[in-house]
């Protein structure tokens, strides 16, 4: 069934061949059947204790109101978009995030030019919508998903065509990477995610034995790949530098290796 | 051309000879000088092993230090019993004996050291791959185990015949005194016939059990380190697996089976013996196919496939033939 | 199998302070009165610290450390898992600016005993002979007020402590060898070598990496799970909470935690009488002392300087030269990422396992002075995803593509020298902590000299990784290690404490952590600041006479101390390979 419209009704990623949509699966990914989860047994007991807490305590939203929190949701939904997961096995990455700034849970530095991260938070939010009414008249959540892509992805590139006051006080790119990173922190904690990228998760006290050549562990699954591609009409499938290639603010790192 | 056939002959009649008198000196277990060299050799490879293994390891405690100093120890003693009677009589024995008791105490640091792996046995195959080898220190001890009997054997050069073993078994006390004082003296008495069934040739039965044994933990270590590569090379890697369990079983079916050491017994040795020198071959490429190949030389060879492992399998293999080629106690 | 024998891991059953799967906290911790003069206090028990503490109480002084994080249980506080660790780093409001302002947080400094030592990769290389004097060399930077012949026995020593394993032979600076044998290479290691073995590039594998490559002690082996900037569990990677602390509280010393110093007193004669601090439930206290030394990074080093601003120190104690805070510096910390085609699973072992220090040295080709090293690095799925939205600008549908590509990437980074600048600083903010206390505003900018050498430090990695054999190399700007801020030197108008960390304006006020280092170079610090701890600790015990007076010690090298080692530390290792100098 070859799907000849490219603005598609559906949000689901595509077989490049077929171009027919991939159903959700309860894991996507290269990795089918693994699980750290199963893995806890050899885990230690507080490092088991804050990951099943991560999975089983998900924190209800405290810190956006109402409003705020349907906005969120829906930004949360495109910079990390979840639809090829059954619903059920979608990572609440929106809960982890109010919770982050509900408990004042920071990062240990604020850029000068930046208010405080939940601050940030809401005028990003406002500023979004800004954007949304100036480019189609409708609120974000009203939009359709390529639209809202179409929205977010002007700020990527640091060219917001509304919301110039909210910029003055904060830096666009500088509330990209902010906003970027959070959600993907959110969504990258959570064991099922690293079930589809095929990380092995915590490792202690049993380490790993097989080091080089990209060997699995016993316990891990070798990679099954298969083709996808973005859903039909997506604009954050390819990749441009943040600021869209011109010059601004160049982004340092955001996370500490070495 | 008829002058080169006739030398051709003579060198085969005289490979021959040699190979007849070869054989007749270990049947009569007069080949001390060639396994003190064997021993020397054995030592000498296993101490290089454990020496890059416990670099490994980077001698976190003193102790590692041993079984180096007591191979370096156990090779020169080796080649100088090639030389001198005395040395093998008395020196051999004692270097041999610490050998294998510092690999019997080096086999209890490794159970502790992989206990005190976090974990610890509760996830042993783990820890055992990635902790200190369980086995290795009792496969050190086989060049112990090799310089002792070495020091009971005759000398080549030695006549033929031996006085007989009562002559040289004074039957002293054996039935005076309890417990400890009885027991020692049996113990001498024992030890003394075994003594000289090795200077007669006659200890097949236990030259086989040891190949069967050192062969069962070789095998070992190549289980664990194969199962660590994931099998990569499914038939190669497998291929020890398969022959030092055989090699375990006929070397201890040899104790009861007279048959099995003459038949069986030398044929799955030289397969191991072969497998072993394979092995050794594919280690010493997977060593240079390392990132780096030979320009982190020592590194790579620390961190390749062991090189001397297989060598050990081979060893297994080669005391296997030398068990076949011996001849058992004279009352069995 | 899905479960361990018997079953699994359950929490532990002793009450001891355990640190690691073994080792325990033997001794309970002395505690002193506060009216009661202790002979030192230090404030941070962190890298540098950690070391002091231990040296200076095995000494027999009377030591208090004042640290304000807390005294971590690693068996109950610390987990394998990226973003439950985050309170091993300072979460405390920082502000930073500049024209390339830096990323704080998880990206610098520690909080809690062992500080940053116990989120550090543990790359432990020696800083080179040139680092020493590169102003004489290269016309750049400053001098430090000694050379490297100084600091050889204290490296020799601390690599011994930690212990730091590493190549049989390390080529580049001073030749020599490690103390513990190298690590196995995992993924990214491979890579490395690959690439620089296709470039005919030297490279050391398995080190220098102060984590351990065989027991050592209750402390055990590394098992490879690559958890080390979340704090080893294991206690295989060194942090001074697993080498040094425990020895410090067997001699005698109390370590304070939770309580956060908030400013040095003076007396009326002008000398330090102690520090004021709050302790974990908020009370404010002060504990006397004869000296202090503070080792609290190169940020809260000279914050408290700073926030310690009193009559006759109106710019802040130890500041008469205005350079308190100033010539802070980062390294260049690119890093650099590539995808291959077949499988890297770049998480597993320690992220710091192999370098090239090829191009360490100012080479007259290259158009900019110093120069910088090539290290692995190991980012677990979270940072990795905030690499990739850098580094690609990766989000959305993007963002779940390439991170399902994962264990196809590996990642090296760049450590590049970049030079001090007084205009690079820590300066008081505007806002206050939840004490009330001014927080640190972090200002810093790129000159000519570090742009260049960052542009071709970086295009050096992607070549590397590219002959290694990726098919597609992006990168992302970062900045790692900071230090300065608080820096020494024979001249007191243009630096903050002399060559033994002593400040300048009071002679029993010390400072000693990564702030007092003039410069860096390519060489990551963390070995370099336990071994100045070492030695102004060395200094400390040998003057102790003269600074218990309120004299000013003597400018004398001190005796080097091996028997203020750990016990235990030369049972251990193997020995040191003699390998000969270079000439340079
Ligand atoms: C991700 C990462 C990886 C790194 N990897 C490496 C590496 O591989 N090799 C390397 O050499 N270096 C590495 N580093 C850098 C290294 O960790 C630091 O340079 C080093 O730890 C700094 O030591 P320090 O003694 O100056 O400060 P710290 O170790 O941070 O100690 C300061 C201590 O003082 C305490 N403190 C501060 N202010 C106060 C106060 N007012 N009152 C009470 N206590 C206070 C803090 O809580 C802290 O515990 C890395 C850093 C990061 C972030
Ligand atoms: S890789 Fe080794 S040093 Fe790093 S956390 Fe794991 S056990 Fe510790």
């Amino acid at each position: 069934m070859t799907s000849q419209n490219p603005a598609a009704d559906h949000l689901l990623p595509v077989d490049p061949q077929s171009g027919s949509p991939l159903d959700p699966r309860r894991q996507p990914g290269y990795y089918p059947g693994f699980s750290t989860l199963d893995q806890r047994a050899f885990w230690d007991a507080a490092t088991r204790q804050t990951v099943m807490d991560r999975v089983e305590q998900v924190p209800a939203i405290r810190f956006f109101d109402g409003g705020e929190a349907a906005t969120m949701q829906a930004i949360c939904n495109r910079i990390l978009p979840q639809d090829d997961r059954d619903p059920e096995r979608r990572i609440p990455v929106l809960n982890y995030l109010d919770n982050r700034l509900y408990s004042g849970m920071s990062d240990g530095y604020r850029y000068e030019d930046m208010p405080a991260d939940g601050d940030a938070f809401r005028l990003g939010i406002q500023a979004i919508d800004e954007i949304s009414v100036h480019l189609h008249a409708k609120r974000f959540t009203e939009l359709e998903m390529a639209q809202q892509e179409e929205v977010l992805e002007t700020i990527h590139d640091a060219h917001p065509p509304a919301g110039g006051n909210i910029w003055k006080r904060m830096p666009v790119d500088r509330f990209w990477l902010l906003l970027v990173q959070d959600i993907a922190a959110a969504y990258y904690a959570h064991p099922w995610s690293w079930d589809e990228i095929g990380f092995g998760g915590p490792a202690y006290p049993r380490g790993y034995v097989r080091l080089e050549n990209g060997k699995a562990e016993p316990w891990e699954k070798d990679e099954q790949r298969y083709e996808w591609e973005p859903p039909p009409g997506a604009r954050s499938g390819g990749y441009r530098p943040v600021g869209g290639g011109r010059p601004h603010h160049a982004p340092p790192g955001q996370s500490g290796t070495h | 051309m008829a002058s080169r056939a006739a030398q051709r002959r003579r060198l085969l009649r005289q490979a021959l000879h040699e190979e007849t008198l070869i054989t007749q000196h270990i049947r009569e277990g007069r080949f001390q000088r060639s396994l003190a060299v064997v021993a020397a050799l054995a030592s000498l490879m296993s101490g290089g092993e454990v020496a890059y293994e416990h670099y490994r390891g980077s001698y976190g405690q003193q102790i590692m230090y041993t079984p180096i100093i007591l191979s370096a120890g156990l090779t020169a003693t080796g080649v100088a019993a090639a030389f001198n009677r005395l040395i093998a009589r008395r020196l051999l024995p004692l270097i041999s004996l610490l050998v294998l008791v510092d690999g019997v105490v080096g086999f209890i640091f490794h159970v502790r050291g992989i206990a005190r792996k976090p974990g610890g046995w509760r996830v042993p195959v783990n820890n055992m791959i990635m902790g200190p080898p369980v086995f290795a220190p009792l496969l050190f001890g086989l060049s112990g185990y090799l310089g002792l009997i070495a020091s009971f054997l005759r000398r080549e050069n030695d006549p033929a015949a031996l006085e007989p073993i009562a002559d040289r078994v004074p039957d002293i006390g054996l039935r005076q005194g309890r417990g400890l004082r009885a027991a020692l003296p049996r113990l001498t008495r024992e030890g003394l016939i075994f003594e000289h069934h090795v200077r007669e040739g006659r200890f097949q039965r236990n030259i086989a059990a040891v190949a069967g044994i050192s062969a069962f933990f070789s095998g070992c270590e190549a289980a664990y380190s194969h199962y660590q590569n994931g099998f990569q090379y499914r038939w190669l890697q497998s291929s020890p697996l398969l022959i030092a369990p055989l090699l375990t079983l006929t070397g201890i079916g040899s104790i009861w089976s007279r048959r099995l050491a003459t038949t069986l017994l030398p044929v799955i040795s030289a397969l191991a013996l072969s497998d072993g020198a394979m092995g050794t071959f594919f280690h010493a490429r997977g060593v240079l196919r390392k990132p780096g190949g030979l320009r982190l030389p020592l590194y790579n060879l620390i961190y390749g496939p062991p090189l001397f492992a297989p060598m050990l399998l081979s060893a297994s293999g080669f005391l296997g033939l030398l068990a076949a080629l011996l001849r058992r106690p004279a009352h069995t | 199998m899905r479960e361990p024998i018997f079953g699994r891991f359950d929490p532990p059953r002793s009450s001891d302070h355990l640190l690691g799967p073994v080792q325990r906290l033997k001794t309970p911790m002395r505690h002193y009165r506060e009216s009661e003069e202790v002979d030192v206090c230090i404030v941070g028990v962190g890298s540098a610290g950690g070391v002091l503490l231990q040296r200076l109480s095995r000494a027999g002084l009377r030591v208090v450390g004042i640290e304000s994080g807390p005294f971590w249980d690693v068996e109950r506080d610390w987990v394998s898992d990226e973003a439950g660790s985050h309170k091993l780093y300072w979460n405390d409001l920082r502000i930073t600016a500049g024209a390339n302002p830096i990323t704080l947080g998880e990206n610098n400094s520690g909080h809690g005993v062992g500080g940053g030592s116990v989120h550090w990769a543990a790359f432990a290389p020696r800083f080179h002979p040139s680092d020493f004097h590169i102003y004489e060399l290269d016309g750049v930077g400053v001098d430090w007020p000694f050379r490297y012949d100084v600091i050889r026995p204290y490296y020799e020593m601390l690599e011994r402590e930690m212990p730091v394993a590493g190549p049989a032979r390390f080529p580049w600076g001073y030749p020599h060898s490690y103390p513990y044998g190298p690590h196995p290479s995992a993924g990214v290691g491979d890579v490395l070598i690959k690439g620089c073995t296709k470039l005919g590039i030297p490279v050391v594998a398995g080190g220098p990496v102060a984590i351990l490559s065989g027991s050592y002690g209750d402390r055990q082996h590394c098992i490879y799970r690559g958890f080390c900037i979340q704090g080893c569990k294991v206690g295989a990677k060194q942090s001074t909470l697993y080498s040094h602390v425990p020895d410090a509280v067997a001699c005698g010393a109390e370590i304070r935690d939770r309580s956060m110093a908030a400013r040095v007193n003076l007396r009326p004669d002008g000398l330090v009488s102690g520090v004021t601090y709050f302790d974990a439930a908020g009370n404010e206290r002060h504990q006397r002392c004869k000296l202090v030394v503070i080792s609290g990074y190169a940020i809260e080093t000279p914050r408290l300087l700073l926030n310690s601003a009193s009559p006759g120190h109106e710019k802040g104690l130890a500041n008469s030269s205005d350079t308190v805070g100033r010539y802070l510096m980062v390294q260049a910390g690119n890093v650099i990422l590539g995808r291959f085609p077949q499988l890297i699973r770049l998480y597993k072992g320690p992220p710091a396992h192999a370098l090239t220090e090829e191009f360490y040295e100012t080479d007259p080709r290259r158009d900019f002075a110093r120069g910088f090293a090539v290290q692995t690095v190991g980012p677990l799925p979270i940072a990795f995803a905030k690499q990739m939205m850098v580094a690609k600008g990766a989000w959305g549908w993007g963002l779940r593509k390439v991170m399902m590509d994962y264990n196809h990437w590996a990642t090296l980074g760049l450590l590049g020298e970049l030079l001090p600048w007084a205009d690079n600083r820590v300066t008081i903010a505007e806002e206050r902590d939840g004490h009330g206390l001014p927080v640190a505003k972090v200002t810093y900018g790129l000159k000519e000299n570090d742009k260049k050498l960052i542009e071709f430090g970086k295009r050096k990695v992607m070549e590397i990784m590219s002959a290694a054999g990726a098919e597609e190399v992006v990168q992302e700007a970062r900045y790692a290690h900071l230090i300065g801020g608080a820096r020494m030197g024979d001249d007191p108008d243009t630096s903050v404490v002399d060559r033994f960390g002593c400040s300048h304006d009071i002679p029993n006020l010390f400072c000693c952590d990564g702030s007092i280092l003039p410069t860096q170079g390519s060489a990551n610090p963390g070995l370099t600041i336990q071994s100045l701890a070492a030695r102004t600790a060395n200094y400390i015990i040998a003057q102790s006479d003269r600074l218990s007076q309120g004299l000013r010690g003597l400018p004398e090298e001190p005796p080097i101390r091996h028997d203020l080692s750990p016990p235990g530390t030369y049972q251990r290792g193997i020995p040191r390979i003699p390998w000969p100098a270079r000439q340079s």
